[in-house]
């Protein structure tokens, strides 16, 4: 590009560049190998694909590693990304245990046949309606879809009494929605409870007066802002803000529809193990630790979520549970193929 | 066409011709020419075959009404629509800057260059995020376009206020002096000369857009590539996103094949220099205050915005300073990935370069057009590629430093092409006949005569390639061995959990190394330039 150089210089200067990176090319690719090795001598070790708030599950597994010895390999990346990875990976994936930060994308996983049975003692110590059917995945946290908003566009007492109001005019332009972590979970409850047309009527109403953000954190922090007065999320988003910016000037607030709103609902961060892992054994033990008291503890100690478990007493001020019904659980949403139809109907996607 | 003294005068491509400099034909390309190429070539046609394969898989049902709806009628228009605005913006804004720093009285022109050049030091998703903060208007569609303007204009600059450079004056003297106007001469005589830096470099910044996620991730802009990762995100479907990246594809193929057909046969060696003088700098006069003006806006809104914005979240963050330990660790593994990969990536792209601008033939043709396709495509379904091929067939090398190294050749191939075939176009090829006729086998000639010549564009593809590698986000997380930690990847993590204040140090570390190849690269070509 830059061919008035002095050659000469550039000579010297890219020549030492190169060998610079040639030597660190060749120390990591060292590195590498020994590493390849290493993971095949230890049979203790476990590889974990992580899709969960990364500190969340550093935390976990360092708990875990005190209390049994066990050594735990994460690699981090976005839970969809994760999920089409071990797709592509099938029976040859190097990793034993999936951590996803939604459902969908480990039931995607189930449904393509690549769990592994969780064992009974281990699904025994969650409620039922925290994990798949099949038992093929478990819960690890449960989080609430809630309604943010900014205090000084609009008053508590003004907002919408039921989620089936954002589908209609009166909302026009006052809300944000995404179409993603937890989206289809709301729209199958829609489903269940009003029936598939009032859902589909929903998401077209929701198309005409919505505005569609790419994020839940650029869709919350739109509304701390004030460029918008709602956005419809899951309720650890506004706790994160909270945290990174101080609760008290904040002016976004969370608010939760009264009495049994098909609004009112949870969705879980879900863990499996898959089918092709040659360390089951140890790989049940890591799960079972992970609805045990001291890996819900860590758990909820870094984030802003619920225990699967009772008995676990989480440091955010987490408002109760009981108006949160369950009118279809996350076993029963799968991988939400019919939320994704109907947004495709409804011309959301 | 035939030649003539005039003709030449007034259209320099006329060079080109044949009769011109009493050369030959293009050759054909030597065997381990063509065996060098196909070694990219081989590479960067498994994501094709990839995407191929899925969207077969996904079956003849359905695949077409799942197309042909209102909805990607819809991304087809924003994605259109944003690699175009872009590619023209930056190219017109780059274009004059570079004019006006390499040919006005413009003072403290070394200033006005690295103030273009450094946007470049900030990755797009870190303006991006700066400019979203800054109200609900930034994040529609004119506010991705400007975004992303600033971000693509000094990737057409640097190449363009090289060329402006090396420019002999004296073609433009002999058109003023036949009556042409400044604009008109500007037109006949600069523009084509300075064409294949302008058009080599567009093309880059529109497949780019094509493929640009993390930046619109924070806007409310829907493209194909965010469509893409939708797909992953809430379907499940690997085939069905590869359908999406299919048609990502053929929009970038007229792009990548045309921009070929306008560098044509045209040639730009000379095979004596001469002596240029240096050009009279034309004067601004009235012009002056607009211009400086202009040069501000441009360092403020490209380098400015995001700068502050940093040191805004490192204020008022409760993070700050968590993993604030991770940031030297994470920077020497960000180099120690980024060094080697442009490495690769530049050794596989100089024989893809020499076989076309030295020769002709259908295969060099298309191996070296087929990277740009690619780099179109998001970084995740070249991801899935590599792991789809390597989990099979290469399963002892799967998520080792080689296999990252491979795909992000793959990836970032068409920046180091555009950055050597700059240098290459300047080459004559007579220099290895010459070499040949001395008795040389071909790849000795190649390497004592021709490969010398290229090492400003190989310093060049370096930087660039470098710079880019060391941004990369998702081939790293899911290909790079387990527990790998870049500037990149604490970025994202940070990010995702809202620790702001924990993220800035990484963006800034990553700012300023990138700044390091920016600053070397504008302040060397000025230094020289400037000499008397």
């Amino acid at each position: 590009m830059m061919f008035i150089l002095n050659r000469r210089s550039f000579l010297r200067g890219s020549t030492a560049l190169g060998s610079t990176a040639m030597l660190g090319g060749t120390v990591l690719g060292g590195t590498a190998l020994v590493a390849t090795a290493s993971r095949v001598q230890a049979a203790e070790t476990l590889t974990l694909y992580n899709g969960q708030h990364r500190a969340t599950t550093e935390a976990i597994v360092a708990a875990f590693t005190k209390a049994t010895g066990i050594e735990v390999t994460m690699r981090n990346a976005e839970s969809p990304e994760l999920s089409a990875q071990i797709a592509e990976e099938g029976a040859n994936s190097p990793a034993d245990l999936f951590f996803s930060e939604q459902s969908p994308p480990i039931a995607a996983l189930q449904e393509k046949g690549l769990l592994g049975k969780i064992d009974d003692a281990t699904l025994k110590m969650i409620p039922a309606k925290y994990s798949a059917k099949d038992g093929t995945w478990i819960g690890a946290s449960v989080r609430t879809r809630v309604i943010t908003y900014n205090k000084k566009l609009v008053k508590e007492a003004d907002l919408p009494k039921s989620i089936m109001d954002f589908g209609t005019a009166a909302l026009d332009g006052k809300f944000a929605y995404v179409k993603g972590d937890g989206f289809q979970e709301q729209i199958m409850a829609i489903v269940h409870i009003k029936g598939r047309d009032a859902a589909l009527a929903w998401l077209k109403g929701l198309k005409q007066y919505g505005r569609s953000y790419n994020g839940n954190r650029i869709a919350s922090t739109a509304v701390l802002n004030g460029e918008i007065a709602m956005a419809l999320s899951n309720n650890y988003y506004w706790y994160s803000l909270a945290r990174e910016k101080g609760e008290a000037g904040l002016d976004a607030a969370l608010y939760s529809f009264p009495g049994d709103d098909a609004g009112n609902i949870f969705n879980v961060s879900a863990a499996g193990m898959l089918k092709s892992s040659k360390k089951q054994a140890t790989a049940q033990k890591f799960l079972a630790f992970l609805v045990s008291k001291p890996g819900q503890e860590a758990m909820v100690d870094t984030t802003a979520e619920y225990p699967v478990v009772d008995g676990i007493v989480s440091p955010f001020k987490l408002p109760s549970l009981a108006t949160f019904k369950a009118p279809v659980t996350p076993a029963d949403m799968g991988s939400a193929a019919e939320a994704y139809a109907l947004e495709r109907e409804a011309g959301l996607i | 066409m035939r030649w003539s003294a005039k003709r030449a005068l007034f259209d320099p491509s006329a060079l080109n011709h044949p009769k011109a400099f009493g050369g030959g034909r293009y050759g054909v390309p030597p065997l381990w020419l063509v065996l060098l190429s196909l070694i990219p070539f081989g590479l960067v046609a498994l994501p094709v075959g990839y995407v191929g394969m899925r969207t077969y898989a996904a079956g003849s049902s359905g695949i077409l009404r799942d197309l042909v709806r209102p909805y990607t009628l819809n991304l087809l228009v924003n994605t259109l629509t944003l690699s175009v605005s872009v590619t023209v913006c930056a190219g017109i804004i780059a274009t004059a800057a570079a004019w006006c720093t390499e040919r006005c009285d413009l003072p403290g022109r070394r200033w006005w260059r690295l103030a273009t050049a450094l946007p470049l030091a900030v990755p797009a998703y870190v303006s991006s995020y700066a400019w979203s903060s800054l109200g609900p208007q930034f994040q529609e569609m004119g506010g991705a376009i400007l975004i992303l303007t600033f971000y693509s204009v000094p990737l057409i600059y640097l190449p363009v206020s090289a060329a402006l450079r090396s420019l002999d004056p004296n073609f433009e003297d002999v058109a003023r002096s036949l009556g042409l106007g400044r604009w008109r001469s500007f037109g006949r005589v600069v523009l084509p000369q300075i064409a294949p830096a302008l058009s080599g470099s567009a093309l880059l910044v529109s497949a780019h857009m094509l493929a640009e996620f993390g930046a619109l991730s924070f806007l409310r802009v829907e493209t194909f590539t965010t469509a893409i990762y939708d797909q992953y995100a809430n379907e499940f479907n690997n085939d069905a996103a590869a359908l999406l990246s299919g048609v990502l594809m053929l929009i970038c193929l007229p792009v990548a094949f045309i921009e070929a057909a306008l560098r044509g046969r045209r040639r730009f060696a000379r095979i004596s220099r001469g002596s240029a003088r240096k050009p009279t700098p034309i004067a601004l006069g009235r012009l002056m205050p607009p211009v400086v003006l202009g040069f501000v806006a441009l360092a403020i809104l490209g380098f400015g915005v995001p700068l502050v914005t940093l040191c805004f979240w490192v204020w008022e963050g409760t993070s700050t300073g968590q993993g604030i330990g991770r940031v030297v660790p994470a920077l020497l593994t960000s180099l120690g990935y980024a060094l080697p990969g442009a490495v690769l990536t530049t050794l596989l792209a100089v024989p893809l370069v020499i076989a076309t601008t030295h020769f002709r033939g259908r295969l060099v043709t298309l191996s070296d057009r087929l990277p740009y396709l690619v780099h179109g495509l998001p970084g995740i379904v070249v991801a899935l590629a590599a792991v789809s091929v390597a989990i099979r067939y290469a399963p002892l090398f799967y998520q080792t430093t080689g296999l990252v190294m491979l795909v992000y050749a793959v990836l970032f191939l068409p920046l180091a092409q555009s950055a050597v075939r700059a240098s290459a176009e300047l080459v004559p090829r007579e220099l290895g006949e010459v070499a040949r006729s001395l008795g040389k086998s071909p790849f000795k000639a190649f390497l004592l005569a021709t490969l010398p010549n290229l090492a400003p564009g190989i310093g060049a593809a370096l930087a660039l390639v470098a710079l880019q590698l060391m941004r990369e986000l998702t081939a790293t997380l899911l290909l790079a061995p387990a527990g790998v930690v870049t500037l990149a990847t604490e970025f994202w993590s940070y990010t995702s959990d809202r620790a702001y204040g924990a993220a800035a140090p990484f963006a800034a570390a990553l700012v300023l190394i990138s700044g390091v190849p920016v600053y070397i690269f504008t302040i060397r070509t000025l230094r020289v330039a400037d000499e008397p």
